[in-house]
């Protein structure tokens, strides 16, 4: 394979005189000829910065250009694609300066953490050089650029430490003077995972002059820094993401299908729409009993919305949902009004009060009560029964549910037993003991309306 | 049902980042993807998210993510590197109140002008807004199907309402529409990634580790994808991304009318409104009222032939919408000069269909 496959034999670099950019083009030009890749299993992705002029220099190579920092995310999800596509042993090289690794540092971890075949080549030269020569999170103590005039006093992050801590595969750190930096670049691209290579150079356009940054000066810069040059640390024994994910799936049990909602002969007896809303405590099954509402309700041709509230902390506080039932399509999902109020705790009517549901009620609107909630309404006919008490918190919302159902039946009783039926084996006897109580209530009559 | 829409569409990558009210979609292609044999995945941040869906995109794969308005803002720059690189990918935007963080768990119309005006140039995203659960599953295929056809991020535009309210659906209903592919190109010596014979064709697609040698860029470039400065031919690459989505506009102009002949007035709508509007019109309908309705699925690019008919002869149109200022009315104000043109406004909870009805009524149509 010659030359002319990667780095074209008669490109002109367009970098300037003394770049590291230019040694470590033709060292990735070395390397790729020594792993004998063909050419379209590579592609090159570029960054913002001189390091993005690569692309033009590998004719024979796909190369994808894009915006700063994001060159790792969008390698990484061409290696991604990698674990559902026909395997193709395609090699994504992020050519990055350390500017687009700071700014795209989140990426560096994640690809790191997800170890995908991804290989990037960070080209530290201390500062943005393509801007003009600002300073960058890696530029070293004392340093003299565009925006620290009187010196640098951060202190620069060390990359390869941090991504050691996002579990890297593969961490190297070369000068891009080093006569083995093909080496390094090819075990990188050779490793199966996240792969890493921290090349330090000079910007000779900006750095090296007002920090008489010359090669001997670089290697001291290192040792301040305690930078260890050559292979560091990692973890290589961990899988590839492609190769983790194909054995993931291959193990993962078959899933149950979510049960269906039945589709009985019989239909809702409902003439006009029914806005219905439940009160509750979070955790105690509000919302997915006012779910089972639904699926009766739809199981008999009758159309259902449901929507749900509760605070930010979904565990505690109020839980409410919202239901209109109808024999048409609903439109507007809102509540305008307010049929029938079911309120199984103190939380729960004092999150309908606040929200302006209570204002809503009319003298014809319906409110089930616990009979542990002490209030007077301003309106509404009102039933008070013992829920809580009866069927255990838990169950309250469900047996209030049926004890309404019993009074006005919109959803028949055949619904309820056939949706029971459609539930997880494990969950029927829990959702039937909260039915029967319901509709015991309901059939003992209970107190009156008042 | 977006998720749902995603997989008939023949979705195969999504990447996701939870926020509410667009979290549903990524835990259910979590769950039902990675179930069909493609790859759903929890990326760190939501610029990761879309850069993960482009990445695997440039190799095939259709791609989705989902977000809300402070997720898509972070996108921002990724859409337009699609937009420029001409990479398929959906993006699914549950808007939510704001601005800011605004109220997570409210629901809202705010980001029209954030979702399309997003872009440097002036180009034109292609947003598709369904009202309901099963305008979710047809419009995502769609938002798909064009993406593909067109080469571009497309838009789906729903919000917190839409979006967190379940909802019966007729299945036997449903849209089904075809699935479409990217034309992929024939392997040849001599292919440009960015190739246009005409400004409005698409260009085929090779995909990244294939065997044709592929150049992508979000840089201003020539048609063999090389980065230039401006040229003539580099003019001709960046009107091309324009004029391939208004070539299509017409095909794409999805509405849905309710015409009375003898209206006198026009409602428009959209999202979750549109469904306040309905019922409002039908009130006004019952009342004798001559009223003509229009929801506007595809609100960009702006279905013109769609508005230009529904209010031909008409004097006053309004327009409901959830934003302060009306967003969408001030996009299709070029379009109704000479009509009195009057918003439906509210944030802070959905329009109702009382509130429509009363100021149409009292508007002394």
């Amino acid at each position: 394979m010659g030359n002319d496959t990667y780095l074209a034999s008669d490109a002109k670099l367009p970098y300037c005189r003394g770049c590291g950019h230019a040694l470590v083009v033709r060292q990735l030009s070395h390397a790729l000829e020594a792993l004998g890749l063909p050419p379209r299993s590579v592609v090159l992705t570029t960054d913002i910065g001189c390091v993005g002029l690569a692309d033009s220099l590998f004719p024979y190579l796909h190369t994808v250009h894009t915006t700063h920092g994001r060159s790792t995310a969008m390698a990484t999800g061409m290696a991604l694609a990698e674990a559902v596509l026909p395997a193709t042993g395609l090699k994504p090289i992020v050519m990055i300066g350390d500017g687009g690794a700071m700014i795209g540092l989140l990426h560096l971890v994640h690809a790191a953490q997800l170890n995908v075949d991804v290989t990037v080549l960070v080209h530290n030269n201390f500062m943005f050089g393509m801007t003009g020569g600002q300073h960058s999170a890696f530029t070293p103590l004392n340093w003299i650029t565009a925006t620290t005039p009187e010196g640098n006093c951060i202190t620069p992050l060390d990359l390869l430490a941090l991504l050691r801590t996002a579990h890297a595969g593969f961490l190297a750190r070369q000068f891009a003077t080093d006569s083995n930096l093909d080496a390094a670049i090819a075990d990188a691209i050779a490793f199966p995972g996240f792969s890493l290579v921290e090349i330090l150079e000079v910007c000779t356009g900006y750095g090296a002059f007002k920090n008489k940054a010359t090669g001997s000066a670089l290697r001291e810069v290192a040792s301040r820094q305690g930078y260890s040059i050559g292979r560091v640390e990692a973890e290589p024994q961990r899988p590839a993401f492609d190769t983790l994910y194909r054995h993931e799936m291959e193990s993962r049990p078959a899933r149950r299908s979510p049960p269906q909602v039945p589709e009985l002969a019989v239909k809702g007896d409902l003439a006009n729409p029914l806005h219905i809303v439940i009160a509750g405590t979070a955790g105690e099954r509000v919302q997915s009993s006012a779910a089972f509402l639904c699926r009766a309700a739809m199981s008999v041709g009758l159309y259902s919305t449901q929507k749900n509230d509760n605070p930010v902390t979904q565990g505690t506080g109020f839980s409410l949902s919202e239901i209109c039932l109808s024999p048409q399509q609903i439109e507007y999902t809102g509540m305008e009004g307010v049929d029938v109020a079911i309120v199984v705790s103190r939380e729960g009517w004092d999150e309908l009060r606040a929200n302006g549901t209570v204002a809503k009620f009319t003298p014809k609107t319906l409110v089930l009560l616990d009979a542990e909630l002490e209030m007077t309404l301003p309106t509404g006919r009102v039933l008070r029964q013992p829920f809580r008490r009866e069927a255990t918190p838990k169950r309250a919302a469900l047996a209030a549910i049926a004890f309404w159902l019993g009074m006005e039946p919109a959803v028949p009783s055949s619904a309820w037993d056939a949706v029971v039926a459609s539930l997880p084996v494990e969950r029927r006897e829990d959702v039937s003991m909260a039915l029967r109580v319901g509709k015991g209530l309901a059939i003992q009559g209970g107190a009156s309306v008042s | 049902m977006v998720a749902e829409g995603a997989l008939a569409a023949g979705c195969r990558f999504f990447a996701g980042y939870p926020i509410t009210p667009a979290s549903e979609i990524y835990e259910v292609m979590m769950r039902e993807l990675v179930a069909q044999g493609g790859l759903a995945l929890s990326a760190p941040d939501e610029i990761s998210s879309l850069c993960y869906c482009v990445g695997a995109s440039l190799r095939g794969l259709k791609a989705m993510t989902a977000t809300s308005g402070p997720g898509w803002a972070l996108m921002v720059e990724t859409v337009q590197y699609a937009l420029m690189a001409e990479t398929p990918v959906v993006i699914a935007l549950v808007q939510r109140l704001g601005p800011s963080t605004g109220g997570a768990t409210q629901g809202a119309q705010g980001d029209i002008f954030l979702a399309e005006f997003c872009t440097s140039g002036g180009y034109t995203i292609p947003v598709f807004a369904p009202s309901n659960a099963a305008e979710c599953y047809e419009l995502t295929q769609q938002a798909f199907n064009w993406s593909e056809r067109l080469r571009s991020p497309v838009v789906l535009l729903s919000d917190k309402e839409v979006g967190m309210t379940t909802e019966v659906v007729e299945e036997a209903a449903l849209a089904r529409p075809s699935p479409v592919e990217r034309t992929q190109v024939d392997a040849k010596a001599s292919f440009a990634a960015y190739d246009i014979e005409r400004p409005e064709k698409i260009p085929a697609f090779a995909p990244v580790g294939g065997g044709v040698k592929v150049t992508v860029t979000g840089s201003a470039h020539d048609r063999r994808g090389r980065l230039r400065k401006v040229s003539p031919e580099v003019v001709g690459c960046l009107l091309h991304l324009q004029r391939k989505i208004e070539a299509h506009a017409a095909e794409m102009a999805f509405v849905r009318p309710d015409l009375d002949p003898d209206a006198s007035c026009l409602l428009l709508s959209y999202g979750i409104t549109a469904r306040a509007a309905r019922a409002a019109v039908s009130e006004l309908h019952k009342e004798g009222f001559p009223i003509s309705f229009l929801q506007i699925q595809t609100l960009f690019p702006v279905p013109a032939e769609a508005l230009h008919w529904a209010s031909a002869g008409i004097r006053t149109v309004f327009v409901a919408e959830e934003n302060l200022g009306g967003q969408y009315r001030t996009v299709l104000a070029p379009l109704l000069t000479g009509k009195r043109l009057l918003g439906i406004n509210k944030i802070g909870g959905m329009i109702t269909p009382d509130e429509i009805a009363c100021a149409i009524r009292g508007a002394g149509v």
